[in-house]
């Protein structure tokens, strides 16, 4: 009986969690595989350890601690390239038809402008952009200060605005001097 | 320093994201997953229940802390009965020459018994040094330190004479007169009532002139001291010969260096390893310089001056047998603080490695 509420619970915390944690752990990792890979075993350790909740102050910041950590084990794994290119290919596979394709060209460039980065900033750019995350709350998932985090996001922001592929979306998007004369 | 626009950011990556089709298998393979391993852990539940409960982890730290502290402090407490030990034995050696010493003063001279006393003593200590010149001269290796001072009365008139005759007595041992001082009791006095000679000798041949100094007249006191420094002899030898290694490397090093700044650097080192050598081969020298003669100080005084020496009383005795303790007490607090300090220091290091491995391991388990 108790298994069964337990099992429960498990479910309310996947309906919760489950679809943006996956998707950080994929913009993390850039690979559809690895990402569902990490956060299974990030949900079954969190699952495990769920008593130590009792002791963390808030139930977000620390799954995400067990997703960032899961994550950083698959990075140091060393990815094999087969995996990195099948996510490129799916997204090269997807921005070639036509119905998606300014978004997913953007969606492709960000992907790559991401998987640029080193893994400490696309993480907590990642977290911070995409999860949603608080400074102190990313502070809390990565284990550092709130300054380290700061500093952190203001370096992958410089980059990214730095990025050629970020560079060449921005410059398309704005009306060349031509069209404005034209 | 331009930074993407936050508002952009949020966007693209959303829309990255949005790519990725959350699957509905993947939830359920979590699902199962968990209700297996939930399973087995209720199985293990018990014993790891004991586990964390038993406490015996903090016991253990305790005991391995009592063991260090133990093991650091033994060592010390031999040392220090080792030392009282000794201090003990040489007291009880002293007194013994005392009241041998007073035996012996009912069989001589008319002069007091102070005087006895002391001709007792220096004859008992002449014997034992003696003995340890026989130890040094034994072993090439052993490092013997020697210095000693004796009292002489002569007979009047003839200070300087037994001046002269000590002098001759350290050539003749192949040593010399390092320095003479002689005194005239009045300022019109033609003679000398007493003196003081500095002689240094040969280390082999010191206990010989200390026998034989005490033949010139007559010996109311004498104190020697010996002093083995092998050990500070071999270790200042030891550390030259490392620092002079390193000095060889570093020449070699400079042999390559190209850079201006990679031979400004060596040459600092190598001046620092020079200075060190030098200083540390000063001492050696010295130590050399030491070990290599022995100094005497002999004085001389006329009969007619002779000063009876002071006997300690009972009381004075205890006075400074206890200032002794205090300054042994001193002494033993100093040198604990070291190994207190060590242990403090180990402690802090385990706390702080214990502590590491904690958090890594429940970093690790989450």
């Amino acid at each position: 009986m108790e298994a069964t509420a337990e099992v429960h619970d498990l479910e309310a915390w996947l309906k919760e969690g489950y679809p943006q944690s996956v998707r950080t752990a994929y913009l993390i990792l850039g690979n559809r595989l690895d990402a569902e890979d990490a956060v299974q075993e990030a949900f079954l350790r969190a699952w495990k350890f769920r008593d130590s909740l009792s002791m963390e102050s808030s139930f977000k910041p620390w799954l995400y601690r067990v997703v960032v950590n899961t994550c950083n084990s698959k990075l140091r794994q060393e990815i094999p390239h087969r995996d990195r290119r099948s996510g490129e290919e799916q997204l090269r596979t997807i921005s070639t038809s036509e119905d998606v394709s300014s978004r997913v060209g953007l969606s492709s460039d960000m992907m790559r402008a991401l998987a640029d980065l080193p893994d400490h900033l696309r993480i907590a750019v990642v977290l911070r952009y995409y999860a949603d995350l608080s400074e102190r709350e990313i502070a809390i998932a990565i284990d550092r200060k709130t300054g380290t985090v700061k500093s952190r996001l203001n370096e992958a922001r410089r980059r990214l605005a730095m990025h050629p592929a970020l560079q060449a979306e921005a410059s398309k998007d704005s009306p060349t001097n031509e069209e404005a004369i034209g | 320093m331009t930074l993407i626009d936050e508002t952009t950011l949020r966007e693209a990556l959303h829309e990255a994201a949005a790519d990725f089709e959350v699957s509905r298998e993947a939830t359920d393979r979590i699902l199962n997953e968990a209700s297996g391993a939930d399973a087995r852990e209720r199985a293990r539940r018990v014993p790891s229940f004991v586990r964390q409960r038993s406490g015996g982890r903090t016991a253990l730290i305790a005991a391995a802390l009592v063991l260090v502290v133990g093991a650091m402090s033994l060592p010390l407490m031999r040392d220090e009965g080792r030392s009282a030990k000794n201090s003990n034995a040489q007291h009880r050696a002293a007194s013994g020459q005392t009241v041998q010493g007073s035996g012996f003063s009912g069989n001589t001279t008319k002069s007091g018994s102070a005087t006895s006393l002391s001709a007792a003593t220096a004859e008992k200590t002449a014997v034992t040094v003696t003995g340890a010149q026989a130890v040094a001269t034994s072993s090439h290796s052993l490092k013997i330190e020697s210095s000693g001072t004796v009292g002489l009365t002569v007979s009047n008139g003839s200070v300087q004479t037994s001046l002269a005759k000590l002098g001759s007595l350290a050539k003749e041992d192949g040593g010399f007169v390092v320095s003479t001082e002689a005194v005239a009791s009045t300022q019109k006095s033609a003679n000398y009532s007493n003196g003081t000679i500095v002689l240094q000798v040969p280390q082999r041949l010191f206990a010989t002139l200390v026998t034989q100094v005490q033949h010139v007249g007559r010996s109311t006191s004498i104190n020697v001291q010996s002093s083995d420094v092998t050990s500070q002899y071999v270790d200042l030898q030891a550390r030259i010969t490392a620092l002079d290694a390193s000095r060889r490397q570093y020449l070699s090093i400079m042999t390559r260096a190209t850079t201006i700044g990679d031979i400004l650097a060596v040459q600092a080192q190598l001046n620092s390893l020079q200075s060190q050598i030098e200083q540390l081969q000063g001492q050696m020298n010295l130590l050399d310089n030491e070990t290599t003669y022995g100094s005497l100080t002999v004085r001389l005084t006329e009969a007619g001056h002779l000063t009876s020496a002071k006997h300690s009383s009972g009381l004075a005795k205890a006075w400074r047998d206890s200032i002794e303790g205090f300054v042994a007490g001193f002494e033993w607090l100093i040198r604990i603080t070291g190994p207190m300090l060590f242990v403090a220091l180990l402690l802090g290091a385990l706390y702080g490695v214990t502590k590491f491995i904690r958090r890594a391991i429940r970093r690790r388990r989450i």
